[in-house]
C-alpha cells in the first residue's frame, strides 16, 4: 500500500533521529506492519549511500558568502576606502583559482625531489610541496608517493616513476614520463581540468577515478568513475574513456585505439615473458640450452651508494584482465642467481576498480634457492607476504594485483627470471 | 559448491549500495557505511567464511553488516536511535530477496537519475546526506522551515525512485 506523505515524513524524522518516545514507536509500529514503509526506508537509505558516493567523486564546497550593505557617514569616508579596498582584495584572492601545487602527504621508500632551478633533494618528507617545474621520482619498485593537490584532488605515483608540474594554460599540468599513476578528481568550484601528459598521449579529466601506466611506447590508461578524455600524441585521435572502460594509447598510429569496456577481472596470470609485453623493468638476455626466455635484472641506484638489481612485470601491460588477490593466492618464479644471497618478491596491489592500495614483499632466503647457478622455482604463498606500510592490513586479499617484482641486493648474483606466475588458491585449501 | 573468493567479490560488489544501506540505515553517516561495507568485504575475503550460495552469502553480509554498524555505534556518544532488531532483520530479508531477484542496472540508473535532478535538489540530498547535517541545520543553512526540507526530502526520494524504474523499465540498447 501507498504511503501518505504524512507517513513519509515520519519515517524522515525517524531517520533524522529528533521524535519523541510515543512518535519512535508510531514509526516502528508502521515499519512492522507495512511492507510499503520499509521499502520507502530502504530507498532512503540506498539514495543516501549513492548520493554520499557520487559526491565523493564531484565534491563541491561552495564557501557561504555574506555581502553587507554598508552604511556611509561622511565622517566615515576614510573608513569605507579602507574597508571597500580589503573587501577588493578579498574579491580578488577568492576568485582567483588556487596555485598549482602538489603537496606531499604520504611517502615511503626512495624518492627524489628535483626542484625546478634544478637542486637535488634525495631525501623528500611529508609536507613537501611541489611547483610548476618541480620533479618527483619514486626510485624502487617497493616505494610510493602520495600527493595533495589543491581541492581535494589526490595521486599517488608508484614504483619507478617520475612525475613533473608542468605550466600549462587552464590546466593542472603534469608529465607522467614514465611509471604508475593513480589519481581521483574531485570537481571544486573554480579548480581546473587535470592535464596529465606521457610520452604517447595526454589524459584530462576534471572529475573522475582513474589510473595511468605510462612506458616509453605505449600509455594505458583505466577509467573507474567519472570521465577522462584521452589523446593519442602520434596522430592526435581522441576518445573519452568513461567509467569502467580503459584505453591503450601505443605510440604507433597502425595499433587501434579506442575506449574498450575493462574486461572482468580472473584470478591468476602468467605473465607471458614469451610475448615479451608484461616485463616493464629488465633486459632481455639471449636463450641458452635451459631457457628460451630470459629477463636479467638491471641495476637501480635508489640512492647513494645503494643499488639494488630488479626485474619487474606489470599486469595491464601484460594485456590480461584484471587480477584479483585471494587469500590463497601464490607467487610462483622460476629463475637463476649466481650466489649464495636472498633475493626478494614484491607485489603492487590497489582497490579493485580503484585507488593505489599499497606494496607487500616477502624475502625469499638462500636456502630456497638451492645451488648458486641452478636453475630455481620457488611458490610463495600471499600468506608470507608482508605489508610496506603500518597502515597497510596483514593481507593484500580482496584487492586487486597491479604488478610483480623480483629484486636481488647483489650486483653478482646475475639476477635472471625466466617464469612468473601468480596462481588461484588451491584446491580443498 | 562454496563460492569462490571471485564471486563473492563479484557479488558482494554488485549489491554495494544495499550493504552500505543497510549499514547506513543503523549509523545514519554514508561515509561510516562506506567504511563498513570495505570491512565486510575484507573480511569476506579472509575469514576463510565458505558461502554455499548467493543468498548464504547476502544473508552474512547485511548481518555483519548490521554488527559492525552497532559496533561503531557503540564507540560514538550521541548516536542515533536505532531501530529495533527485529525491524533491521526484516529490511535486511527484503533487500537479500531483491537482491537475488533483480537484474543488475539499478545502481547505475540511479546515479543517472540523481545526475538529472536540479542543481537545488541536488545541493539539499548533498547537505543531508553527504555532509551529513541534521534536517534542522538543513533548514537553518537554507533559510526555510523544517517542515518545509521534510517535504522537499519526501518528494525527492519519490522522483529519484520513480525516475529509476521508468529508466529500468526502458528496453536495453
Amino acid at each position: 500500500m501507498a504511503l501518505s506523505e504524512d507517513q513519509n515524513e515520519l519515517l524522515l524524522r525517524h531517520l533524522n533521529g529528533q521524535l519523541g518516545p510515543s512518535d519512535e514507536a508510531k514509526a516502528a509500529e508502521l515499519l512492522r506492519g507495512d511492507a510499503g514503509a520499509r521499502a520507502f526506508l530502504r530507498t532512503v537509505a540506498e539514495q543516501a549511500v549513492v548520493v554520499a558516493d557520487v559526491e565523493r567523486i564531484g565534491q563541491h564546497r561552495p564557501q557561504p558568502a555574506r555581502v553587507a550593505a554598508p552604511v556611509f557617514r561622511p565622517w566615515k569616508w576614510a573608513v569605507a576606502v579602507a574597508a571597500a579596498f580589503v573587501l577588493l582584495a578579498a574579491f580578488v584572492i577568492a576568485t582567483t583559482p588556487p596555485r598549482h601545487v602538489a603537496k606531499v602527504s604520504a611517502i615511503l621508500g626512495p624518492c627524489q625531489f628535483i626542484a625546478a632551478d634544478g637542486k637535488v633533494r634525495d631525501e623528500v618528507k611529508v609536507g613537501t610541496v611541489l611547483r610548476v617545474g618541480d620533479t618527483i621520482r619514486t626510485r624502487s619498485s617497493s616505494a610510493w608517493v602520495k600527493l595533495d593537490l589543491n581541492g581535494g584532488s589526490l595521486m599517488t605515483i608508484a614504483g619507478r616513476s617520475r612525475l613533473r608540474l608542468l605550466n600549462v594554460d587552464g590546466r593542472r599540468g603534469f608529465q607522467l614520463a614514465y611509471g604508475n599513476l593513480w589519481a581521483t578528481v574531485a570537481q571544486t568550484a573554480g579548480a581546473k581540468l587535470v592535464s596529465i601528459q606521457t610520452p604517447t598521449a595526454t589524459v584530462e579529466a576534471e572529475a573522475a577515478q582513474f589510473d595511468v601506466e605510462a612506458h616509453s611506447s605505449t600509455t594505458i590508461v583505466r577509467v573507474n568513475n567519472g570521465t577522462a578524455n584521452v589523446v593519442r600524441l602520434a596522430d592526435g585521435q581522441a576518445a573519452d574513456v568513461v567509467a569502467d572502460h580503459l584505453a591503450v594509447v601505443a605510440i604507433s598510429r597502425n595499433r587501434p585505439f579506442a575506449a574498450t569496456r575493462q574486461p572482468e577481472p580472473v584470478n591468476q596470470w602468467n605473465c607471458r615473458l614469451h610475448a615479451g609485453s608484461g616485463a616493464v623493468s629488465g633486459k632481455w638476455l639471449p636463450p641458452d640450452e635451459k631457457n628460451s626466455v630470459r629477463l636479467g635484472a638491471i641495476p637501480l641506484l635508489i640512492g647513494k651508494k645503494t643499488t639494488l638489481y630488479v626485474a619487474s612485470f606489470s599486469v595491464q601491460c601484460s594485456s590480461s584482465p584484471p587480477v584479483l588477490i585471494e587469500s590463497g593466492s601464490r607467487v610462483r618464479i622460476r629463475g637463476t642467481t649466481q650466489t649464495d644471497g636472498p633475493v626478494y618478491f614484491g607485489i603492487t596491489t590497489q582497490r579493485i576498480k580503484g585507488v593505489f592500495f599499497g606494496k607487500y614483499t616477502a624475502k625469499v632466503g638462500a636456502g630456497m634457492l638451492g645451488q648458486a647457478g641452478e636453475p630455481w622455482q620457488v611458490e610463495v604463498p600471499l600468506s608470507q607476504f608482508k605489508p610496506e606500510a603500518k597502515h597497510l592490513p596483514g593481507s593484500p586479499a580482496g584487492m586487486e594485483l597491479s604488478d610483480i617484482w623480483i629484486v636481488s641486493q647483489d650486483e653478482n648474483a646475475e639476477l635472471e627470471i625466466h617464469r612468473v606466475e601468480f596462481l588461484p588458491k588451491e584446491v580443498g585449501q | 559448491m562454496a563460492l569462490s573468493e571471485q564471486d563473492i567479490l563479484k557479488r558482494l560488489m554488485g549489491q554495494r549500495d544495499r550493504v552500505s544501506a543497510a549499514a547506513w540505515l543503523v549509523v545514519r553517516d554514508a561515509h561510516a557505511a562506506e567504511d563498513i561495507f570495505q570491512n565486510v568485504a575484507l573480511k569476506a575475503m579472509t575469514k576463510g567464511a565458505q558461502f554455499e550460495s548467493g543468498g548464504a552469502l547476502m544473508s552474512w553480509a547485511f548481518i555483519t553488516a548490521r554488527r559492525e554498524g552497532i559496533d561503531w555505534l557503540r564507540r560514538r556518544k550521541n548516536a542515533p536511535v536505532c531501530l529495533d532488531e527485529t525491524i533491521l532483520e526484516l529490511l535486511e530479508q527484503e533487500w537479500a530477496d531483491e537482491a537475488l531477484g533483480q537484474a543488475g542496472g539499478r545502481s547505475q540508473a540511479l546515479r543517472d537519475c540523481l545526475g538529472e535532478l536540479p542543481a537545488k535538489s541536488r545541493d539539499l540530498l548533498k547537505r543531508r546526506y553527504f555532509d551529513g547535517h541534521a534536517c534542522e541545520a538543513v533548514a537553518e543553512q537554507l533559510g526555510t522551515r523544517l517542515d518545509a526540507i521534510y517535504k522537499r526530502l519526501s518528494r525527492l526520494h519519490q522522483t529519484l525512485k520513480k525516475c529509476i524504474e521508468t529508466k529500468l523499465e526502458q528496453p536495453a540498447g
